[in-house]
């Protein structure tokens, strides 16, 4: 049951990633400050206030205010110069955020991490269960409608080719940002799930291997999907506790990312349409040979 | 004051080995457009393979050859059996090169393990002298040596040979230059071995200079090299030159007045210059 919580809520953090990489076309490397940033806020939050809701819902208000505004400050330093800033602003914003929780070991507790207390209701494993499923289908509701909603196709537009809805009168940069903002929005949120999911909070969450795990996802699942992050959420998952089974047979299994990382270069160059894009070419092409049947 | 000297000459240290690893991102930048964010796993490779061939052979010169051929095959197969694929895609190249991060970090670890790599420099290099309160560290002199050095030889190949000339040329107009008749495909593929030999190189003598290293070696200082790249001007190799002493510097004050809040100050600097000065000092 924790391995279905986490792939619900990691499904959602990579649904919030496909909306970057997938629907506007930019490549995030700092996706895990936002994560970071939920859970540490509330874990912090909880620790020194003891397992009320109050608070709680303090910190997950606090957590949306916060991550606004660091999308906002990430985006107008990024997007000005070139695509590729983004990649690397983000990255060093990470990075930097990642190096902060590990140094400030007095509100941290640095790379050891800490335990905190919630409120009775979030500590039963039923409950969570069913709220992080919740999460996940309420993420894909509203990232879905907005993908779909006039911005939304704004985004799309930008991501096929972004001087051409320039010339159609569209402010791309204004609308890159807000697909910031309700990406990390939505990112911070998946954060404050895992740590009401573990109760526990350590670097490892802010750090890069985080990004790449959403990066990792959301091309195996089919990038420009949404449903993409579900289905490469779940691959990795199983991937990783089969790919674990075999680790007492030999070593190259504990690195386990690294054939992740072929896997995925390959998809990246062959298939670009990842798992679900693929299998919608290869109905599509069934279906027009067999046209009577549909 | 002979502390604020000693402290500019260890900065001035940093400085050129953070350019040694900046420069390959800023030239390929400047001629493929590519973003390399494999680049910090082609520095981490020289430093790993460099060092096992100083240890193993005792010979610190091989050592560096070691860790520039390393880095260079890397590079070459990187550019021929990846990027090569995705030109003129700029979401797929840095999608692609982060997976070879990815593929070549965890390598690292596969072959020599998650722990920290001690190594001694070699007596030749240790120790310095003092001249009235500054300390001169031979390590440190060689560096700057080896940093200004390879400075000189790679405006020397842009600016006065014929491969340089193709290279500046295929900056301003690849399509033209193969219209030529060169074949501008394999000058991809040097200029990206030229830069990851670089790049291994300065991680062989940074791993040394350190003493110790581990496997985020790589991506810590692929991030300086960034900021330096942001602050100096994306092509530039004076502008990268620049920024990566000014990153240096910065760095060393900080790391005697300040450790913890090095690498803020640095991604400050970052932020700053692209608030007022968002294409980098040196670039138009």
């Amino acid at each position: 049951m924790v391995a279905a919580i986490d792939v619900f809520i990691m499904a959602a953090f990579a649904m919030s990633y496909d909306l970057l990489l997938g629907f506007t076309g930019i490549v995030s490397f700092g996706h895990a400050l936002f994560f970071g940033l939920g859970a540490y806020l509330v874990a912090i939050v909880m620790k020194s206030s003891g397992a009320s809701w109050l608070p709680f819902l303090a910190a997950v208000l606090l957590t949306v205010v916060l991550a606004v505004g660091l999308a906002g400050l990430i985006g107008v330093l990024s997007l000005r110069v070139r695509d590729v800033y983004f990649a690397m602003v983000t990255l060093a914003f990470g990075e930097l955020f990642a190096i902060g929780v590990e140094k400030w070991r007095t509100v941290t507790g640095g790379s050891d991490g800490f335990n905190f207390r919630l409120p009775e209701f979030l500590i039963d494993k039923n409950h969570v269960y069913f709220l992080s499923l919740f999460f996940m289908l309420a993420s894909l509701l509203i990232l879905r409608r907005f993908v779909n909603s006039p911005v939304g196709r704004v985004l799309l537009a930008i991501r096929e080719n972004e001087p051409r809805a320039q010339a159609l009168g569209y402010n791309t940069l204004h609308y890159k940002q807000i697909s910031i903002l309700v990406s990390g929005t939505v990112a911070s949120l998946a954060g404050v799930m895992w740590a009401v999911a573990h109760r526990f909070v350590s670097t490892e969450l802010p750090s890069l291997n985080r990004t790449i795990d959403a990066l990792l996802m959301t091309i195996i699942g089919g990038t420009g999907t949404l449903y993409g992050g579900i289905v490469g959420s779940l691959t990795m998952r199983v991937i990783h506790d089969v790919l674990s089974g075999f680790s007492s047979s030999h070593i190259i299994f504990n690195r386990w990312l690294l054939i992740f990382g072929l896997i995925y270069i390959l998809i990246v160059l062959f298939f670009p349409a990842g798992i679900i894009g693929s299998a919608a070419k290869m109905i599509g092409r069934w279906k027009e040979r067999h046209p009577q049947i549909s | 004051m002979s502390i604020v000297i000693t402290l500019m000459l260890n900065g001035l240290a940093n400085g050129m080995l953070i350019f040694l690893i900046a420069i390959g991102v800023s030239v390929i930048f400047g001629l493929m457009g590519i973003m390399n964010f494999a680049h910090g796993a082609l520095f981490m490779w020289g430093a790993y393979a460099g060092v096992t061939t100083y240890l193993a052979t005792g010979s610190f010169l091989l050592g560096i050859a070691a860790s520039g051929i390393v880095s260079a095959l890397w590079g070459l197969a990187m550019e021929r059996l990846t990027l090569r694929q995705v030109y003129g895609n700029h979401l797929a190249q840095i999608l692609v090169t982060m997976g070879a991060l990815l593929v070549l970090t965890e390598a690292v670890k596969a072959i020599w393990g998650p722990n920290i790599i001690t190594v001694g420099t070699p007596t030749v290099l240790r120790g310095g002298w003092e001249v009235g309160g500054v300390i001169f560290l031979r390590y440190k002199l060689l560096t700057i040596g080896i940093g200004l050095g390879i400075f000189a030889g790679l405006q020397f190949l842009l600016n006065r040979t014929r491969l340089g000339m193709m290279i500046r040329a295929g900056v301003e107009n690849p399509e033209m230059v193969r219209a030529l008749g060169i074949r501008i495909r394999l000058v991809f593929s040097l200029v990206f071995a030229l830069g990851a030999a670089v790049a291994g190189i300065s991680g062989m003598i940074l791993a040394v200079g350190q003493g110790a290293f581990g496997p985020d070696i790589g991506l810590s200082n692929q991030l300086l090299a960034f900021i330096v790249v942001v602050v100096g001007g994306l092509g530039s190799v004076t502008g990268t030159l620049i920024g990566a002493v000014l990153v240096g510097v910065t760095t060393s004050f900080m790391a005697y007045f300040l450790p913890d809040l090095a690498m803020a100050v640095n991604v400050g600097l970052m932020a700053l210059l692209l608030l007022v000065r968002p294409q980098g000092l040196f670039s138009n």
